[in-house]
């Protein structure tokens, strides 16, 4: 009787797994279905990942086409805005796509920090078109 | 053949070739290198992939329909190649149909191009290509070629595939991996790739366009990058980072 229960609580938690996998899956669809650039403000949003330690946050993002003086990381609450020149405009047909036309002129994006984070303590670097921006956990 | 996937010629493809796979994975290593083989050496497309259990999903090039995946040939080679990532539940019946399709053709060798990722990969002064194979004698040709060779670990992916079932028909296979970042597209390691490839075939291309054109590859990849990014979740292709606990 006792097994049957633990049987069928273990069930229960199987399926609020599923459910919430199926969630994370349905709202990654949802959000990437949508470009990654942007008209009316030339902007295209980079490629980027966040990595978490048990010291530190470290976000890259990938900026091809850009210059490092024209970087710009900046702290808003608990997200980074991220921004960078690109060396040269692009326009669309560049890019394989011709059924729009407009120009991309520059990278943006927000990323959210999930954990807190000292942000006056950021560390900047940028290699090869590479971000790298490291924030040392609150403890 | 697998029941549900076809591979349909649009022109004879040859015999004895070496048969290549570049497909998105890692750093699109495969793709960024395919494409670029496909360029330098005016390969041109012979066969593509068709199956009612892929996406409904075709390439536009210059106003005309073409399958994501499609087959080019010439210089004596074979190349599958996709411009989209493989779903993780057509992996095997895609593979096996192209290995298939490959065995028809009595292809001499099999080559997957891809990647392994390695952490600060933006530090990395030199990449080095690593090769696995499907028996201990194709793995000597990439040994005495003077490639590393990966002693230990997992693979995960269409290669995994190419190697398994080469193993189990006994014909040669090869998959050349390029130090490379994991989510980002990296055609410095393409280029590196395409240096291994050279030493173990007689595929020579010059690989400075690769790079000099490297920052715009990595821009015009970035979507294909992003889709490759979820598959490759949804095949856990970070299993790859895992300690091997090997039973011998």
């Amino acid at each position: 009787m006792l097994e049957k229960k633990k049987r069928r609580s273990f069930d229960f938690i199987d399926a609020y797994f599923e459910d919430f996998e199926r969630w994370v899956e349905r709202m990654d669809e949802m959000f990437t279905q949508k470009p990654c650039w942007n008209l009316r403000n030339c902007t295209m949003e980079p490629l980027r990942e966040i990595n978490m330690t048990a010291t530190e946050v470290i976000v890259t993002a990938d900026l091809p086409l850009t210059e490092e003086s024209t970087v710009q990381v900046r702290p808003i609450d608990n997200s980074l805005e991220i921004s960078a020149k690109m060396r040269r405009k692009l326009r669309l047909h560049e890019l394989g796509i011709s059924q729009y036309q407009g120009e991309i002129e520059k990278f943006r994006c927000h990323v959210h920090i999930p954990v807190p984070v000292n942000m006056d303590k950021m560390g900047i670097k940028y290699k090869k078109g590479i971000l790298e921006v490291h924030l040392p956990r609150k403890r | 053949m697998s029941e549900n996937v076809r591979i349909v010629e649009k022109e004879k493809a040859p015999s004895g070739a070496t048969l290549i796979f570049g497909f998105p994975d890692v750093g699109l290593v495969g793709l960024i290198a395919a494409s670029h083989l496909v360029d330098q050496l005016g390969l041109t497309e012979v066969a593509y992939v068709d199956s009612p259990l892929l996406p409904p999903l075709i390439v536009l090039h210059e106003g005309l329909p073409h399958s994501a995946m499609r087959i080019f040939a010439g210089h004596d080679i074979v190349l599958a190649v996709s411009e989209v990532p493989i779903p993780t539940d057509m992996i095997y019946p895609i593979m096996d149909a192209l290995i298939e399709w490959g065995r028809s053709k009595n292809v001499k060798m099999m080559i997957s191009l891809s990647g392994i990722p390695i952490q600060d990969r933006q530090d990395a002064v030199e990449l080095k290509a690593f090769a696995a194979a499907s028996s201990p004698e194709t793995l000597k040709v990439a040994k005495d070629s003077g490639i590393e060779v990966l002693m230990e670990g997992y693979m995960v992916g269409p290669q995994a595939v190419v190697l398994q079932r080469a193993s189990k028909y006994g014909s040669p296979a090869l998959t050349l991996l390029a130090q490379c970042f994991y989510n980002y597209p990296d055609p410095e390691a393409a280029a590196e790739v395409l240096k291994s490839l050279a030493k173990v075939t007689a595929v020579k291309v010059n690989v400075a366009k690769l790079l000099e054109k490297g920052e715009e590859i990595r821009l015009r990849a970035r979507d294909v990058m992003k889709r490759t990014q979820q598959e490759m979740s949804r095949m856990k292709k970070g299993q790859e980072y895992d300690i091997p606990m090997y039973v011998s």
